[in-house]
């Protein structure tokens, strides 16, 4: 037999909690945010609010970076939207990324100058003041008479200029793009002038100790190092960027001691969308120690900036030699294809071994873009970021793309002074052919609607950016749904039927009111599938008419009500 | 009663909290929120073990090697020695930069054991001189023994000690790239004895001494040899290229005018890589003959020898010894992953009494297959599995590749 007893001070006690809970409920004002702030959209994430001073240097060693990224699965893989994008589906302009390119037009010269402050370096007069402390290219450091110190790269005797024209392109490219990327200049040395600096000191290569710099660790360098007619060397010189070094950021996770770190990085915009500028000039080294972090300060504040570096490796660059058949095509190890190969003792043939590269100058390498598949394209190792690319974020990138234009690819390839101008013809109709095969991949996955506007009498404008890029035919029709939109709840209310225009200009319906409104558009094209993957636009009622205040391209996230 | 005080106690502060966080009112009002909020939660990073682990091996273990200063020394110091372990002392950084030092001993798991001392100047001369010299002792206690020629019998397997010195220097010169042409002077100082292996019997045991020449010599000698060297595989574990070798010595018998001979040695190998470098045919051939003055004999133990891990591979060490020799062996290799290759292989080799007897009649032969871990300067580790032979299967897991 059961018996119960009833503590009558328990059931009181009970009651009471309930009561706070319902009381604290009814009490608190309400926590949901509205979708739309007044300052919407933000062009500006202002990440140096923080103090960060106490973030300490976290640089992951080449074998973590890849056994981790290879075989572990970090970060977060999951569809979501890019998590640092402002309300109209932009990167807004960060600690991480500026806005060039993608938002203003640029001048040809100001991309071909990228983030250069001056037009050439003279080094003359500088001092060996160090040793290389990272990577394959052989180089030393040396600093200016106003203490400002650089990278001394050589390139290697099997591929003159291979390494440093790579290095100028990409860092021209990367910087138009909207990445930080320091000064890169090419230069020229006289081996028998170079003074070693009192003090110099460098990790000496045999047993990683720190010791006097020596005339024969400058013989180490010059040795593998391509000599010109004249007996000097051509060097590429970078400008240390300013603060104190942080090693590298990661494609996944945060910062942990960083304040202003608030989004995962593997959500990132400018991060998932390097997948695609990766493709386009085959950066197949884009990965974490390939980056860079530095502490700067502000009015008295720390805060961090985020570095993209050592281009050293793209186009058709291996660094030290041309890059090889397997970059962009597989990973470093990539299962299914290795165990295939071995089981059949090598009969099965990986397809990109099979790829006929052009017979170019050296300095070039190897690089191509008949066979080249963007969608496909894979850099060394697997990146938590670049797993998470979702087609708004490759629209976004692919527009940027799109931006440059033949002359501007020319100009930045130029920049690299490769002495034999076939290599300068070549790359520019290589990284032209990539272009349009990259935007044409990834500006199209979406309705790739753009410049949307809602005039105050009712009339809605838009363009298309892969008609305007070349990219696809004007489609067969657009396809509206307008629509109410609750700021406050989030819900979508549908306003009349389907509206079909065959151009970018539309009228509102009528009797369509309210404070925010909005209109999701689908493109109806017979080879173009990805457009019926709507782009939405919301617009906030202004006193001069409808300001657009929202955009988001994909399925809607949020639930319809019909009207 | 204390229950109900203590609920209306967090009732005022929740709702006190919550009146103070006022809703931010703009988004950068929220982001700075969620900044301050984060602020307080920031904690340093701790890496974690693996990270740890990775890092150290990067930056300090990948020296232990290739470290200046004392290094462990990890590897073989012959064929069939065994895996030998031992310490060494360098200094690449002599004369400035110019020369380098190497001192190790080592000994290996069949008591094999060896010490040398070798300075060299690698970079003469605007690299165009390469100065060497060294000493060294080399004791190895259970060498095998089968008998000379190409009939010797598996079943009189037998075994040997013997302890060599070596003093000597060589110079090379690179007059053009690819070649290497020079010569060198070396001191050897041979002692045989008996073998260690009591598995099996002594030489002299199974063979009478008339059929070892040099089984009980103390015969010191005076090497002097010339060579030529034309290297150019593209990279050093070739997926293109070629590597040639010739080498002519002279043994001068400084004690006892018994055992002067001549050597030539000669060994081509040639590689032909195709889709990419991803696989690639290795092919080699090598031939070893000698000869006497009237009266001298050529000592065994400066015969050559097939059988082993990089010889025929379906064969003992030292199976076969002769004072000539043939050797042909091809590979098929195939890349995996970047470096890890798959290897099929052929060998077929054998002994002669008589030079006129060094063809391709009668070949020695067997075949199998192999797996590499390999960089771009070579082979480090591989694993080679040889068949087909009539001296049963052979396993073979070797520190270094085989051509």
């Amino acid at each position: 037999m059961v018996t119960t007893s009833i503590s009558w001070s328990a059931v009181f006690s009970r009651a009471a909690a309930a009561g706070v809970l319902v009381l604290f409920a009814l009490v608190l004002p309400q926590s949901a945010s509205p979708r739309f702030y007044p300052d919407d959209p933000l062009w500006t994430d202002n990440d140096r609010v923080a103090d960060a001073s106490k973030v300490t240097s976290v640089e992951d060693s080449n074998s973590y970076d890849f056994v981790i990224n290879t075989l572990g699965d970090p970060g977060e893989r999951r569809d979501v939207r890019a998590l640092n994008v402002n309300t109209v589906d932009e990167v807004p302009d960060s600690s991480w990324f500026t806005n060039r390119i993608g938002r203003t037009p640029m001048s040809v010269e100001a991309i071909r100058r990228g983030p250069d402050r001056a037009d050439r370096v003279n080094v003359a007069g500088w001092k060996v003041s160090g040793g290389k402390s990272a990577g394959v290219q052989p180089g030393f450091r040396m600093t200016d008479a106003e203490g400002q110190i650089y990278q001394i790269e050589v390139d290697p005797s099997s591929n003159p200029e291979i390494a440093s024209g790579a290095e100028i392109i990409g860092t021209a490219f990367y910087h138009a793009m909207g990445y930080n990327v320091v000064d890169v200049y090419p230069a020229e040395i006289d081996r028998e002038a170079l003074v070693i600096a009192d003090g110099a000191t460098i990790r000496d290569p045999l047993n990683g100790r720190r010791r006097q710099m020596k005339k024969y660790d400058l013989d180490n360098v010059f040795n593998r190092a391509a000599r010109l007619k004249n007996g000097h060397y051509r060097v590429l010189v970078s400008r240390f960027a300013s603060g104190t070094p942080l090693g590298n950021f990661r494609y996944y996770s945060r910062r942990p001691d960083d304040p202003n770190d608030l989004v995962l990085h593997e959500h990132r915009r400018e991060l998932r969308g390097a997948r695609i500028f990766g493709a386009w000039l085959n950066h197949d080294d884009s990965r974490g120690i390939n980056s860079l972090d530095m502490l700067e300060r502000t009015n008295g504040r720390a805060w961090v900036r985020h570095y993209m570096f050592d281009f050293g490796s793209i186009l058709g660059s291996g660094t030290i030699f041309a890059q090889r058949h397997r970059s962009g095509n597989e990973y470093i190890y990539e299962q299914k294809p290795g165990w295939l190969t071995m089981a059949t003792l090598g009969l099965y043939v990986r397809p990109w071994i099979t790829i006929d590269y052009p017979d170019v100058p050296k300095s070039v390498g190897r690089l191509e873009a008949e066979r080249f598949d963007p969608v496909k394209w894979k850099p060394e190792y697997p990146n938590a970021a670049f797993a998470n690319v979702r087609p708004d974020d490759a629209f976004w990138a692919a527009r940027i793309v799109s931006k440059f234009s033949d002359a501007a690819i020319r100009a930045v390839v130029e920049k690299a002074e490769y002495t034999d101008p076939a290599a300068t013809d070549f790359l520019a109709k290589t990284i032209i052919a990539r272009r349009d095969k990259v935007v044409a991949a990834f500006i199209n996955q979406v309705c790739p609607v753009v410049d949307t506007t809602l005039s105050a009498d009712g009339t809605l404008s838009f363009t298309n950016a892969a008609v305007d890029a070349k990219a696809a035919t004007a489609p067969e029709r657009y396809e509206l749904t307008w629509f109410r939109f609750d700021n406050a709840t989030d819900q979508r209310t549908t306003a009349g039927d389907v509206m079909r225009v065959s151009t970018g200009s539309a009228r509102m319906p009528n009797g369509l009111a309210g404070d925010f409104i909005g209109v999701s558009i689908t493109a109806v094209h017979a080879q173009q599938p990805g457009w019926t993957n709507p782009s939405t636009f919301f617009f906030r009622r202004a006193a001069s008419g409808w300001t657009l205040v929202g955009v988001e391209r994909g399925a809607v996230t949020a639930p319809v009500l019909r009207g | 009663m204390r229950r109900v005080l203590r609920l209306c106690l967090t009732f005022l502060s929740l709702v006190t909290s919550a009146v103070s966080a006022q809703e931010p009112q703009t988004r950068e009002e929220a982001d700075r929120q969620r900044r301050e909020q984060q602020a307080k939660e920031a904690t340093a990073y701790k890496p974690n073990g693996l990270e740890k682990a990775l890092d150290f091996a990067e930056d300090r273990a990948i020296f232990l090697l290739d470290r200046e200063g004392f290094h462990p020394k990890l590897g073989s110091l012959t064929t069939g020695s065994g895996f030998a372990y031992g310490v060494g002392f360098r200094d690449r950084d002599l004369f400035s930069n110019r020369g380098a030092l190497e001192i190790w001993a080592a000994g290996s798991i069949k008591r094999y054991w060896a010490t040398e001392a070798r300075m060299t100047f690698p970079r003469l001369a605007n690299n165009h001189l390469h100065l060497e010299a060294w000493g060294s002792r080399r004791d190895y206690p259970q060498e095998n023994f089968f008998g000379l020629g190409p009939d010797s019998n598996r079943d009189d397997r037998s075994d040997y000690a013997i302890r060599t010195d070596h003093f000597g220097g060589r110079a090379g010169v690179r007059p053009v790239a690819h070649l290497l042409v020079g010569g060198g002077m070396e001191y050897l100082k041979p002692r045989l004895g008996a073998g260690q292996n009591d598995r099996y019997p002594d030489v002299p045991v199974v063979f009478p001494p008339s059929d070892v020449p040099g089984i009980d010599s103390r015969s010191d000698f005076m090497r002097s040899s010339a060579f030529a060297e034309v290297d150019y595989r593209e990279p050093i574990y070739a997926k293109k290229g070629g590597w040639y070798r010739f080498d002519f010595s002279h043994y001068d018998d400084r004690t006892t005018d018994q055992f002067t001979f001549n050597r030539f040695d000669a060994d081509v190998r040639q590689f032909f890589g195709f889709l990419a470098g991803r696989r690639v045919i290795a092919l080699r051939l090598a031939a070893s003959t000698s000869d006497t003055d009237a009266g001298q004999t050529m000592p065994f133990f400066f015969m050559p020898t097939l059988g082993g891990n990089d010889t025929l591979r379906g064969f003992r060490e030292y199976r076969f010894r002769g004072p000539h020799a043939i050797l042909a062996q091809g590979e098929y290799r195939w890349e995996i992953w970047s470096g890890f290759d798959g290897a099929l292989f052929y060998d077929a080799g054998k002994v002669a009494d008589t030079r006129s007897e060094l063809n391709f009649k009668d070949l020695e032969s067997d075949y199998g297959v192999g797996f590499r871990f390999n960089t771009n300067n070579g082979v480090m580790f591989r694993v080679d599995a040889a068949f087909g032979s009539n001296d049963g299967n052979h396993l073979y897991i070797v520190v270094g590749g085989v051509f």
